[in-house]
């Protein structure tokens, strides 16, 4: 493990990914002590001000301090599409490698399934089933983990199809072991590498498609300050203040390459062939 | 011909730069090759045998540290020419056959393009006397259509005529030295017998030096004039072929020798025990492969199955040694794998009173009795579990955790198999390959199993490290009593430690006999052909 993160940071995009990831990191949880104000505190005398000494940020509307919502606001978004992309891919994983293990007519008809899923883009299965289950923080968290199943599965069983054929299965079958245990605990510890890197890169997905459910106003509903949320309510007053609309795209932006180039950064080190 | 060597290495060391320091793959090493020479290059995996080749081609990796010593092709030192020289020297002036011949020809092209490609850049040949010359070379390497076979790809044709092919153009080109890369590794027995056979032929009609590289010391004595052994780099021993068997020098080539297996010298002395009532039992087998899929299901097309093995049938009593024999896709290990449930099979397996008709039949008493051994420990232990973890399952699985603690029944396990205790903690990877072996030796012996099916347990691993293996079974029968079932393709090796032999040809099994009757006077064809095909040490 050492060898691996090793080689992670000698890769330029593993390096900054790195680094970008652990300071949202930081800020997503210790982001409430760091905040200088309460992001819930209306200061009327202070209303859409750009960022100066007081306000690092600069306000919005109600004259809340930007640099605090922010950090507050990590929490509810990065935390939670990290959170989300978890579910999908723990349920992901379990199907393909299952799909794998067991073969034959099931593994035929779980991936004709997946395939169905797949064909429904991402934002839009999400919507579905927030619609279905009604907009809350928590549902488009599930959404998304859901709508993220299906392409982790089809990962995961690829990988798992080569697992399946090694000797230590066999030799397991052999033994007369059930089903649950030679997918648990043989075979996904071995497929879990590849899944990690393709989950880092889905969390920057996660990030962009909770905000955007946010945004829509399906997700994270107000007062929180998600950062999604955030940048829809700045739309109204975008001409009198762009600093509202700037900061949390700004930090959705910069969140989503951070997990990207960490992925990228993984997906190398890990294969040192490459 | 001149009179000195033709081709010289003179005190030749090679390192590799690797992230965990220089690696020392060739020390002071120094070899002469005369003119019409066979030269024999014997070492196991990691001797530095193969960069040894690579360093006289000048085909070596890009992390090579430092270079010392000469390696002269004539009077030319290889290591100081461009690329550009050698590239003409290649092929031309020295050729090289490898291992495996399905990667040295390219996919692509036809066998004759590509033979063609060689004699007009290396021979000057124009298209039309280089196809001439091409059709008669393949037809001087055995090949029975050679006009036919110039128009083939080289998944249209076998293992063993790719080789010929490979051949036919390394000597094409009239070259003066040729290395052989253990060019008969990747083929079946009979096989390679016949390109050896064809090897010796054209050696001994175009008198070409050549340096045989093999791991294989019986098949080498026969062929080389000379064997050096080689042994972590080193050259430890230089000798004509006839001595290096009956007069060993070093310790270490001593080691080796002593280690290949002769059919001669048993290393069971008991009798079968043939009052012994049967354990296991197998009547006509049949295991068939593959699923017609739901595509093909719909459109009622099924009749694309493959047999694997076709009604076998055998018996193996208590304490019993069993060989399997027969070349890659007899269906030696279909049956071992029907026999541990991992292939769907007809017939009726026999096991003590019981007859199991199918795999739904094989309850955990008889899973614990017959234990299999897989012949990759790199593939048959899980890379993420620590060896404690490994062995200590079919402990669990088997409720034999409640007798003894398990730590204590791991550590004495491994205390069997002659790995320290301490090794329960380490992971696969961090074990040479005769250890793995071992473990996956102890994870078959946990459950204090009646039967051991050994699939090729030793072929993936060096000579010596197969000696120590092989004991270490005959151990731990003399002890528990086990019945084995060994499956192998080296015939010497099976006639050391087995009581009967079954060999088995295509699926079927067209012979079983006592070792003793089986080298006496073999009944079936192909059984005659198999043990001559086998090399037997000389000397």
């Amino acid at each position: 493990m050492p060898e691996t993160i090793r080689r992670l940071l000698h890769t330029p995009q593993g390096a900054i990914g790195s680094v970008i990831v652990v300071i949202v990191l930081l800020a997503a949880i210790f982001g409430p002590w760091l905040a200088p104000d309460n992001p819930e505190t209306f200061n009327y005398g202070n209303r859409f001000e750009g960022p100066s000494g007081q306000f690092l940020f600069g306000t919005d509307q109600f004259g809340r301090d930007l640099f605090s919502r922010i950090l507050h606001g990590a929490q509810s978004t990065v935390l939670m599409a990290i959170f989300a992309t978890v579910i999908g891919t723990g349920i992901g994983a379990v199907i393909g490698t299952g799909s794998a293990y067991l073969g034959g007519r099931f593994d035929e008809l779980v991936m004709r399934l997946v395939d169905a899923v797949m064909a429904i883009p991402n934002l839009l299965f999400a919507l579905l089933i927030v619609t279905a289950l009604g907009a809350s923080g928590v549902n488009a968290l599930v959404a998304i983990g859901i709508a993220f199943a299906p392409g982790m599965a089809r990962i995961a069983r690829s990988v798992a199809l080569t697992v399946r054929e090694q000797d230590y299965v066999k030799a397991a079958i052999a033994r007369g072991e059930s089903a649950g245990y030679i997918i648990l605990r043989e075979m996904l510890p071995n497929v879990i590498a590849p899944i990690v890197v393709e989950m880092t890169i889905r969390v920057a997905f996660a990030i962009m498609l909770l905000a955007t459910l946010s945004f829509l106003g399906l997700g994270a509903q107000p007062p929180s300050s998600e950062w999604g949320l955030m940048v829809s309510e700045a739309r109204s007053y975008m001409f009198r203040n762009a600093w509202m609309m700037i900061w949390p795209g700004v930090c959705i932006a910069v969140v989503a390459i951070g997990f990207n180039l960490l992925g990228d950064g993984l997906r190398d080190a890990l294969n040192p062939k490459t | 011909m001149s009179a000195g060597p033709v081709l010289t290495v003179d005190t030749y060391s090679l390192a590799y730069g690797t992230s965990a320091g220089a690696f020392q793959a060739l020390r002071d090493v120094s070899l002469a090759l005369q003119g019409g020479e066979v030269l024999g290059l014997v070492g196991e995996s990691g001797s530095g045998k193969t960069s040894l080749a690579h360093a006289i081609m000048r085909g070596l990796p890009p992390n090579v540290g430092r270079e010392d010593g000469r390696i002269l092709l004539g009077r030319e030192d290889l290591a100081s020419l461009s690329q550009a020289r050698m590239t003409n020297i290649r092929g031309r002036r020295l050729g090289m056959v490898f291992q495996d011949p399905s990667t040295s020809l390219n996919p692509t092209m036809t066998l004759g393009t590509q033979i063609i490609e060689v004699l007009t850049r290396h021979r000057g040949l124009d298209r039309q006397a280089a196809q001439r010359e091409s059709v008669a070379m393949l037809e001087r390497v055995g090949l029975k259509t050679p006009a036919a076979m110039m128009h083939r790809y080289p998944h249209e044709v076998s293992g063993g005529e790719k080789q010929r092919v490979v051949i036919a153009a390394a000597f094409a080109c009239q070259p003066e030295v040729l290395l052989f890369d253990e060019p008969t590794t990747a083929l079946d027995v009979i096989t390679a017998r016949q390109i050896l056979d064809l090897f010796r032929d054209l050696q001994s009609e175009t008198g070409v030096a050549s340096l045989y590289i093999s791991h294989d010391l019986a098949l080498v004595s026969t062929i080389a004039d000379r064997v050096a052994v080689i042994h972590q780099g080193r050259i430890v021993e230089q000798d004509p072929a006839e001595r290096i068997f009956s007069a060993p020098q070093d310790a270490y080539t001593k080691r080796l020798i002593s280690a290949v297996p002769r059919p001669d010298r048993r290393l069971v002395d008991d009798e079968a025990s043939s009052t012994g009532s049967t354990l296991l039992s197998g009547q006509d087998l049949t295991v068939r492969y593959g699923r017609p899929s739901l595509l093909d299901f719909l459109n009622k097309d099924r009749a694309k199955r493959v047999t694997g093995a076709q009604s076998v049938s055998f018996d193996l009593a208590q304490g019993e040694i069993l060989g399997i024999v027969g070349e890659s896709g007899s269906g030696k290990s279909t049956i071992a794998k029907a026999l541990v449930g991992l292939n769907p099979f007809t017939g009726t397996i026999g096991f003590g009173s019981s007859k199991l008709t199918g795999r739904r039949d094989m309850d955990a008493a008889y899973r614990r009795a017959v234990q299999i051994i897989f012949q990759h420990p790199d593939s048959s232990l899980n890379p993420r579990q620590t060896v404690g973890t490994i062995i200590a399952r079919p402990l669990r699985r088997y409720g034999l955790d409640r007798e003894a603690p398990v730590a204590e029944t791991v550590a004495g396990l491994l205390r069997d198999v002659q790995l320290p205790e301490d090794y329960a903690r380490r992971y696969p990877h961090q074990l040479s390959g005769g250890e793995k072996q071992r473990v996956a030796i102890a994870r078959a012996f946990a459950s204090k199993p009646q039967i051991v099916i050994c699939d090729e347990i030793t072929s993936s691993l060096d000579v010596s490290v197969q000696a120590s293996i092989i004991q270490l079974l005959l151990a731990l029968r003399a002890r528990h009593g086990t019945a084995y079932l060994f499956i192998t393709h080296d015939l010497n090796l099976v006639r050391q430690i087995a009581h009967r032999i079954v060999v088995m040809y295509r699926g079927d099994v067209v012979e079983t006999a006592t070792v003793a009757s089986l080298a006496r006077q073999p009944e079936h064809a192909y059984t005659k052909a198999l043990l001559d095909a086998v090399p037997v040490p000389v000397g």
